[in-house]
């Protein structure tokens, strides 16, 4: 891209006055006068072909940043900004380029690993750009667009890895593994797994990874950082698609999209940088600003103002209401509170009959933990169908917070509770969503219907309990979280609460010495009956437990 | 201003503020006693060095110099000391150059010098990592025993090493970044680029070996001094250029060479260091890297058709049968031959831990030792097959466990199963029946069929 080459040479301009336009930093003159108004005319003329690079970047780019989604503007004008949650402002910075209506599919062929909207775009900016090319031919040169194209872009940018960056700051978005997960065997982790595990299990990193995000993102919205700004964006960002690329972490489209509008703030500096740093020539640079009346003026500071305020102050601090109280991977309620560690598995009868300990076993539980949110996790040596997914999103429900089980093998069960403390009844429900999954997966290929219908008969014969038969304690959820984390987006999610239907348990719990012993009894997801009696075991793990932990419990 | 033809650009004229020349003083000194090998272990490495057989880890040892003054607060105090005694050398040197009847020191060529000599040392550290990178030596896949091994069972350090084993195509890419920063630091013009990159990329080492309390904090916070000393030149420039937006001046750091040997000399310093640290360490890392020549794992094969993971279904202690029990701290849990002559033992004791998390190349195969270093859960026994006799001798590869010794003779049992008898050192005996299990790994598996397919496992 050589849009800006012409300017080297260009000299003399500083001399001419016009209210049109601010140059910043021409020619040689006294360092005390750095601007000075020229007219448009004045200005060097693009070449064609730059001229028409420009259109089409121009429309590109600005479908690129903008939002063209429904949902995008249906959370905009549902938000209830007296009782914001954090996901509401990260949904305004989280989008991905592309027209809702042309929007590929993501299992399409065309979708070209996520790519395929991008595609489509910039067909349409070459079409664009040429019939623009045809309507617009006499004019010289778009200084002043490419102004205003730069602040679309550095806006989008900069609100977007804001977003991202704070859920790092605070470190929710890879939270430190669970007892289930840390009693998993490393081989039976996907490698996106790992990935977001070997970041949890090192808060501090993560809050550094965050920093430097919310810093790139900061940089950009100030047209004299911007380039700092660019240039730590797209190291940042540049590692991170390569990190999914490695991991199949699934956000590598997402990651490298701020890549590509790292870049292109790149295009107006980088040959100033080049010249002066590498080939040892002075550089004169050339930078136009529009030069603003007074109502324009205030627009300009209200937007900004109301831009830093609402990514930099707001979303600091719901973000780190959702780290203290509500950390969004993770259950937020609080686990029955003698309920409460690592358990060895010392009786298991089922449906009357003792198993003796063996690790093989397909039926008897081992390695039981009780989470200190309200999870309970086990382990039974029997395959089952895996939830493959990276355990993200935004559910309100704890029961749908499923990062705990995601992308794990290794026979690890995983079961949200909803516990009765007055009459020690824990109303379970699987975690593991790979069931609901299904139909979707079966619609596309059809290769696992058998396993469907399985699933599903177990699903009918095990529905113990439903929505309304604990209305009270589903309902009470909602309020089990710190008062200042409340909002209108978990209000609202509460109102029809979602049961997975992934498989359900109840189970009489009895805690014994503080809950150092513990007895369950109850049915199983297939309504065989369990009696089983718990010792907590001290084990010390060799990994070093985290020193900034997310949640209250 | 004078002349600002393209051909011949005027530079910023090189008068140096009364602080530059206190900083320069003590950067000089500092850089001088500590890029310098000053230290006689260094040179007794060197002088050990097999020449004529030399292999890549010597190679990388001689990249990775670093003045091991003390060795408190995890070397950190090394940087300290010299930081003094720059401090105080540079004082000196103001009072040398104040003194009237003296000559004054030529800064701008001192400069210049240091600037080459620092580049130098910068490229051939990134080129001893990112060698071992780019041809994926520097963390290998986890082994059978790693695999199987909880994730809580392990340290930081080792869950970052093995969480990079798994995927030797970022590893690459992470060389490749390094590589590419040694070539644009080999190359004056781009010296700038290729700092301000290590910069970021080893800046953000260096947080990670804080994070995951690796051993390489005070080596990667060093380079990270030098780029930003590298970078510093241009500071002002990039300020004016890009905060200031105004016209800024180029500089010249380029040191004159005068035709005639001095200029072939340093043609032939440089060839040779190119030769030596890019081609023929290249040559040496890939072809490891052929071979399989993991540093960090033995070498010596393990007992024919073993390898695999065991349940151990039956366990006798002195005798004594002792039946499947989670938290039995006696009792084997399980029993895994890794493809080289180690057999781990899956155990509920609490083990104190080998955790050496230094980059440093071990021979032998009792030292290589990464299989267990930061890895609890298992005990690690290196072992050597006696044919004849049909059995095994057991050495435990931790340190803290040297008592851990086994003879054990070994019976195949069906084509799969293995029998196990023997006595340790201090004469008790077992008597294990060993069960192989059919292990299929999620990560082998998704990586196979990616996450959207659906797996059973």
């Amino acid at each position: 891209m050589s849009i800006i080459k012409s300017y080297f040479e260009s000299e003399g301009l500083s001399d001419m006055q016009s209210p049109d336009l601010t140059l910043a930093g021409s020619g040689p003159k006294p360092a005390s006068v750095r601007q000075a108004t020229l007219n448009r005319e004045d200005l060097p003329a693009w070449s064609t072909s730059q001229k028409i690079l420009f259109r089409i970047a121009f429309v590109f780019f600005v479908l690129m940043s903008l939002p063209f989604n429904a949902g995008w503007y249906h959370n905009l004008f549902t938000i209830d900004w007296l009782h914001l949650h954090y996901r509401d402002l990260y949904d305004i910075a989280r989008f991905s380029p592309g027209l809702g209506f042309l929007r590929i599919p993501r299992n399409s062929w065309l979708s070209l690993l996520g790519y395929g909207n991008w595609v489509v775009l910039l067909v349409i900016a070459v079409l664009a750009g040429f019939v623009w090319s045809l309507a617009d031919s006499r004019r010289r040169q778009y200084n002043l667009l490419y102004y205003w194209l730069r602040v679309i872009v550095r806006y989008r940018a900069g609100i977007g890895i804001i977003g991202f960056g704070f859920t790092k700051l605070f470190p929710v978005q890879m939270p430190y593994p669970s007892l289930g997960l840390l009693n998993t065997h490393f081989g039976d982790f996907t490698a996106q797994k790992i990935f977001w595990l070997s970041i949890g299990i090192v808060p501090w990193y993560q809050v550094f990874a965050g920093i430097i995000e919310v810093a790139a993102g900061t940089f950009l919205l100030f047209k004299r950082t911007t380039t700092l700004g660019a240039v730590m964006l797209l190291g940042a960002l540049g590692d991170i698609t390569y990190v999914n690329f490695a991991y199949d972490g699934g956000v590598h489209e997402y990651a490298s999209y701020f890549v590509l509008l790292a870049l292109f703030l790149l295009v107006k500096d980088a040959p100033y940088i080049y010249r002066l740093l590498i080939q040892k020539k002075v550089v004169r640079p050339f930078y136009i600003y529009p030069q603003l009346n007074g109502w324009q003026k205030a627009t300009r500071y209200i937007l900004k103002g109301i831009s830093l305020f609402l990514f930099l102050g707001v979303l600091f601090y719901v973000q780190y209401i959702n780290f203290r109280y509500d950390p969004y991977k993770q259950p937020a309620v609080k686990g029955v509170s003698e309920l409460r560690g690592n358990y060895e598995v010392q009786v298991f009868r089922i449906n009357g009959r003792e198993i003796p300990y063996n690790p093989l076993d397909t039926q008897r539980w081992q390695d039981v933990s009780f989470e200190n949110w309200s999870s309970l996790s086990f382990r039974v040596a029997r395959p089952g169908l895996l939830d493959l997914s990276n355990g993200g999103g935004s559910p309100m429900q704890d029961v749908l917070r499923s990062f705990e089980i995601t992308g794990t093998a290794g026979g690890r069960n995983a079961f949200h509770y909803f516990a009765d403390t007055l009459h020690n009844v824990l109303y379970m429900e699987n975690k593991n969503m790979a069931g609901a999954r299904q139909g979707r997966f079966k619609k596309r290929s059809g290769k696992a219907v058998k396993d469907v219908n399985r699933t599903a008969d177990r699903h009918a014969v095990a529905a113990l309990w439903n929505a309304d038969s604990i209305r009270e304690l589903i309902m009470n959820e909602k309020y089990q979280i710190n008062p200042l984390a409340y909002s209108t987006r978990r209000d609202r999610e509460y109102v029809r609460p979602v049961l997975p239907k992934t498989g359900q348990m109840v189970l009489h719990y009895r805690a014994l010495q503080g809950g150092d012993r513990v007895i369950l009894d109850g049915l199983d997801i297939n309504r065989d009956s369990l009696h089983i009696e718990l010792t907590r075991t001290h084990h010390t793990y060799y990994l070093t437990p985290s020193t900034l932990n997310a949640g209250t419990y | 201003m004078t002349n600002l033809s393209e051909k011949n650009p005027a530079t910023e004229a090189s008068s140096w503020r009364n602080w530059e020349k206190y900083g320069f003083r003590f950067f000089f000194i500092f850089f001088a006693l500590s890029v310098l090998p000053l230290s006689a272990a260094y040179w007794r490495n060197l002088g050990a060095i097999y020449w004529l057989h030399i292999s890549y880890e010597d190679i990388f040892d001689i990249t990775r110099y670093f003045p091991w003054i003390s060795l408190a607060w995890s070397g950190y105090a090394s940087l300290i000391i010299i930081a003094a005694l720059a401090l105080a050398g540079a004082s000196g040197w103001a009072l040398y150059d104040r003194s009237v009847c003296r000559r004054k020191t030529d800064l701008d060529k001192l400069h210049k010098w240091l600037r080459i000599i620092l580049r130098y040392r910068l490229a051939i550290a990134l080129l001893g990592y990112g060698l071992i990178k780019f041809f994926p030596l520097q963390a290998p896949y986890p082994s059978l025993s790693n695999l199987n091994t909880a994730y809580g069972d392990f340290t930081r350090w080792k869950l970052f090493s093995m969480s990079l084993g798994i995927v030797p195509g970022y590893q690459r890419f992470l060389g490749l970044i390094e590589m590419l920063s040694a070539f644009l630091l080999l190359n004056r013009k781009t010296t700038v680029i290729g700092a301000g990159i290590v910069i970021f990329f080893t800046g953000n080492v260096f947080v990670s070996n804080l994070a995951y309390d690796n051993g390489e904090g005070v080596y990667s916070l060093y380079l990270v001094i030098i780029a930003l000393f590298l970078v510093s030149f241009d500071l002002g420039r990039i300020y004016s250029l890009l905060f200031q937006q105004k016209e800024t001046l180029p500089a010249d750091d380029a040191l004159q060479w005068p035709p005639g040997w001095r200029a072939n000399g340093r043609l032939a310093v440089k060839s040779v260091l190119i030769l030596f640290f890019v081609i023929f360490y290249g040559a040496k890392t890939y072809s490891a890297y052929r071979l399989g020549d993991y540093y960090q794992l033995p070498q010596r094969k393990g007992l024919p058709g073993a390898a695999g993971v065991y349940t151990v279904s039956v366990f006798k202690w002195n005798g004594n049968d002792l039946p499947y029990a989670a938290s039995d701290t006696l009792r084997w849990k399980d029993v895994i031959f890794e493809n080289w002559a180690t057999l781990s033992v899956g155990t509920s004791r609490h083990l104190v831990l080998d955790s050496t998390n230094k980059e440093s190349v071990a021979t032998g195969d009792l030292n290589r030792k990464y299989e267990l270093s930061g890895s609890g859960g298992r005990q690690y026994y290196d072992y050597t097959v006696d044919s004849i006799h049909q059995a095994l001798y057991l050495h435990n590869k931790n340190p803290h466990y040297p008592e851990d010794q086994w003879t054990l003779y070994y019976k195949r049992q069906g084509n799969k199963d293995w029998l196990l008898e023997g006595t340790d050192k201090r004469g008790n005996t077992v008597q294990v029946t060993l069960e192989k299990l059919a292990r299929r790994y999620l990560l082998k598996e998704a990586a196979k069929t990616g996450r959207t397919e659906l797996l059973r496992l």
